[in-house]
């Protein structure tokens, strides 16, 4: 399988992860949309020692996956991109920071290494979040929202219009890609004779295929903008959903949750 | 319905596409457009939708396809192109389906209504919700046509519907093509589903209109296929 | 150079998303006058190549190891810098919708990060004089050169960009200095690739069909090639010649200059301390405290903190708690799941 038959397989996971259905997936885009948001903000937010207080945020992911139906596997697979490069930055913070701010029994805890698992915690949670919301919403209801929140109607007919032929070209792609491999068996990549021609064809291929698009649209009454299909208004459950959770997130975040529970255990 | 009248194009100057093109084609009439490769049948339905300008008059019920008349007859035509993923360009079928009806100002109740009416008459329920690029080329050709019958045009115009589809996908293309009522204009190489489908044939040549008459008198005559790089339909070969 | 959500603060990402919006905004503005309603098919169907493309791995030769296309820069070629931009902001954002590479909050940053300084520096600073300047070079030579300075400039600026974010987020120990050594030369070389690859595209392109590129055979006008390079030549001596500095000689005073006290290893954020909540002003002051604490109960550390670190047993204690809970919830919905199932 090559690299653009996994994007693509990615691609209709998601696609598929978002036909399902759900109390979640029921609900309005924008609510979902805002809570994500919200969610995010308040996780980016903990300072970088505080950890315990970061905890109590891991619900929110495990009770909508719990919701939702939607397969812990999958997220975890995609932080393949996240880790790495917030690895790499934390990875330096136990080697400059030191300074003990917890003992466990003998051993002591430096500072370093609570920012480094803070930033992991963090890396991931937000992940999490986006991609809950992705997995639970499709493009087309996802623009929708957007399209509530004012962004500007060609942004939004762009990322739908794009989207859909992301697929396509994806798969020509790997098709060319392919079909090179398969006379060039020696090779790993592109070689460099061939740097121009190779995406070039395919460029001036898809410029022929954009008028065809164009001439497609037009011959279906389309002037400027695209029709937004979402109606779906937000209702009282959304509301809720939206106000339950940022207010969480808010307590959580001015009151250590872990902490208070733990110091009933521990005396 | 539809007339061509002494129409010339070129796209550049000396290399004429289309020469002299004359027909009339009824209400109703179900006709196919045929020819070799390069002998303009593409060309003639980029004219008649006014994709492609040209010299000559080109008439669809009685309105001169100018460009201040666009937007009226491109609702009349519907037009299936060859390559669906250029045809469906949302998301998703539904989403494609009633993207023509919302833009005409239909309601979305009364689009919904349509597309659902569509979708039934056809026997495509189950692809409403399906994503466009996870269709396969037959689930996508007949979403296509799906999309352009909720456009309710009065003349349906197809580029090649049967191309790369496999036996069965083709008969079904083939039966939703026999039940139309509108006008139909279809370019095809597959001469058999051309005698299944069209009472008429009009043979393409070098721009120009070879032959012109009944589909079973066309598409049994040997030499004037041959003759234009054509060959009989295999039920007659 | 994606960069994930952690990796920035709420408020800087907030700015982030400010200016690329405010950019975003002007180029929409700016496509609307142009009133060209063929470009957004040209726009979508391009900007998902460019997705695709930049999968595509170029062995680069010499070496065994591969190099990638410049999207920016291909896109601001072939559309212009407005629509080029606008594109680019979709290809970023369903990378980060659908493959979460980026962060949602962090779209904003990477959209300056990478598209911005692609498509509006890479276009009017580099590709319109270079391509438009008077001068002896062939258009093949000016593609070339266009496409090669374009992308190793915008990775440079968007390197350093990611490098300041970051900092001025105060996520990473790293002192500034070092980390810009660290994302400055890689993506120096990067660039090269990402711009040779690049000029090799647009130069086919050109061959084939000429009318798809901007500027091109578009000789003439105000540009002096000539002195398109020697300032190019000049900022980047400075820049090179300030970068070094940063990164060599006293990165501490620098760093104590920018961003606070550098030997508790802590950055502080420049006057953002307001705004991320029970972050305390010195790292030192709390350690020291903690230490006098944990000289003084030898085998647990204080029951209760004053929270400016967080972190304490009964913070630990709570948290394994809370993951408790997480677990018994995850364990409680796959039991009742099946339970559906089986009914």
């Amino acid at each position: 399988m090559n690299r653009m038959e996994k994007a693509l397989f990615e691609l209709h996971e998601m696609d598929d992860l978002a036909a399902r259905h759900s109390a979640v997936h029921d609900l309005c885009p924008l609510a979902k949309l805002l809570t994500t948001i919200a969610y995010i903000l308040i996780v980016v937010s903990f300072s970088k020692y505080d950890l315990s207080g970061l905890f109590p945020l891991i619900l929110y992911p495990a009770i909508v996956f719990q919701f939702s139906g939607i397969p812990p596997a999958v997220c975890f697979r995609k932080t393949r991109f996240v880790l790495p490069l917030v690895l790499a930055v934390g990875l330096f913070n136990p080697l400059l920071d030191r300074t003990a701010v917890l003992r466990l029994g003998g051993v002591s805890v430096s500072g370093g290494v609570v920012s480094m698992l803070t930033l992991m915690l963090k890396g991931i949670l937000a992940l999490t979040a986006s991609f809950l919301l992705m997995a639970t919403t499709g493009i087309d209801r996802l623009c929708a929202a957007l399209r509530q929140l004012r962004v500007p109607g060609v942004l939004v007919t762009l990322l739908l219009l794009t989207y859909r032929y992301v697929g396509v070209m994806t798969e020509e792609v790997g098709v060319m890609t392919d079909a090179y491999h398969l006379r060039a068996p020696g090779q790993k990549g592109i070689h460099h004779s061939a740097w121009g021609s190779f995406l070039g064809q395919l460029l001036l291929r898809s410029m022929d295929r954009a008028g065809e698009l164009y001439s497609s649209m037009l011959l279906r009454g389309f002037r400027d903008e695209f029709p937004y299909v979402e109606t779906r208004k937000c209702a009282g459950k959304d509301v809720l959903w939206l106000g339950f959770w940022t207010g969480s997130f808010l307590l959580a975040r001015f009151v250590n949750i872990a902490q208070l529970l733990g110091s009933l255990a521990v005396r | 319905m539809i007339e061509f009248d002494h129409v010339f194009f070129a796209y550049e100057k000396g290399r004429e596409v289309l020469r002299d093109l004359s027909f009339t084609i009824e209400k109703g009439e179900a006709v196919g457009l045929i020819g070799a490769n390069g002998a303009g049948k593409s060309t003639v339905m980029k004219v008649l939708l006014g994709l492609l300008p040209c010299t000559g008059r080109v008439l669809v019920d009685g309105i001169p396809v100018r460009k201040e008349h666009l937007a009226k007859i491109r609702r009349k035509l519907g037009f299936v192109l060859q390559d669906s993923d250029d045809q469906m360009f949302m998301p998703t079928v539904y989403e494609d389906m009633i993207f023509a009806p919302l833009n005409y100002g239909l309601s979305r109740e009364e689009a919904d209504a349509r597309v659902d009416g569509v979708l039934r008459r056809l026997g495509l329920q189950s692809l409403k919700h399906r994503h466009n690029h996870r269709l396969s080329g037959g689930e996508e050709r007949m979403a296509a046509i799906a999309t352009i019958l909720a456009m309710e045009p009065e003349a349906v115009l197809m580029d090649e519907p049967t191309a790369a589809l496999d036996p069965y996908n083709r008969r079904l293309v083939m039966g939703i093509i026999r039940e139309l009522t509108q006008t139909r204009l279809i370019t095809s190489h597959d001469l058999d589903m051309i005698l299944d489908t069209c009472d008429r044939v009009i043979l393409l040549s070098g721009g120009e209109i070879a032959a012109d008459g009944p589909a079973g008198t066309i598409l049994r005559d040997k030499g004037l296929l041959k003759a234009h790089r054509m060959e009989l339909p295999l039920r007659y070969a | 150079m994606h960069m994930a959500d952690a990796l920035l603060a709420p408020a800087v990402a907030a700015t982030m998303y400010v200016a690329s919006g405010a950019a975003a905004g002007v180029s929409i503005h700016q496509l609307k006058k142009e009133d060209d309603p063929q470009k957004l098919p040209t726009m979508a169907v391009t900007a998902a190549l460019v997705f695709a493309g930049q999968m595509i791995n170029y062995t680069i030769p010499g070496t065994g190891s591969s190099g990638h296309m410049c999207g920016g820069m291909l896109l601001s070629a072939l559309l212009g810098p407005q629509a080029g931009f606008l594109s680019m902001i979709v290809v970023l954002t369903i990378q980060c919708l659908f493959f979460a590479d980026g962060g949602l909050m962090a779209l904003g940053a990477n959209i300056w990060n990478m598209a911005f300084y692609g498509c509006f520096v890479g276009y009017y600073l580099i590709w319109r004089p270079i391509l438009r300047g008077n001068s002896a070079l062939s258009q093949r030579a000016r593609i070339v050169l266009a496409s090669v300075l374009g992308c190793v400039v915008t990775l440079q600026l968007g390197a350093f960009s990611v490098v300041l974010e970051t900092s001025l987020s105060g996520i990473t120990e790293l002192p500034f200095g070092a980390f810009m050594a660290l994302m400055q030369p890689i993506h120096l070389a990067i660039g090269l690739i990402e711009g040779a690859v690049t000029a090799a595209v647009l130069v086919f392109v050109y061959a084939a069909r000429p009318a798809l590129l901007r500027d091109v055979d578009a000789q003439g006008g105000r540009y002096s090639l000539k002195a398109t390079i020697a300032i190019l030549a000049i900022v980047a001596a400075i820049v090179g010649g300030g970068l070094s500095h940063l990164a060599s000689s006293d990165p501490d005073g620098l760093e104590w200059a920018l961003f606070g006290n550098a030997e508790a290893g802590y950055s502080e954020n420049m006057g953002l301390d307001e705004e991320d909540f029970g972050l305390s002003s010195s790292a030192a002051d709390t350690a020291g405290a903690i230490q006098e604490r944990t000289s003084f109960l030898p085998d647990y550390a204080f029951a209760d903190s004053d929270s400016a670190a967080g972190t304490t047993v009964s913070g630990l204690v709570g948290s394994a708690m809370v993951a408790g809970a997480a677990a018994i919830i995850c364990l409680a919905g796959g039991f009742f799941r099946r339970k559906k199932v089986a009914a």
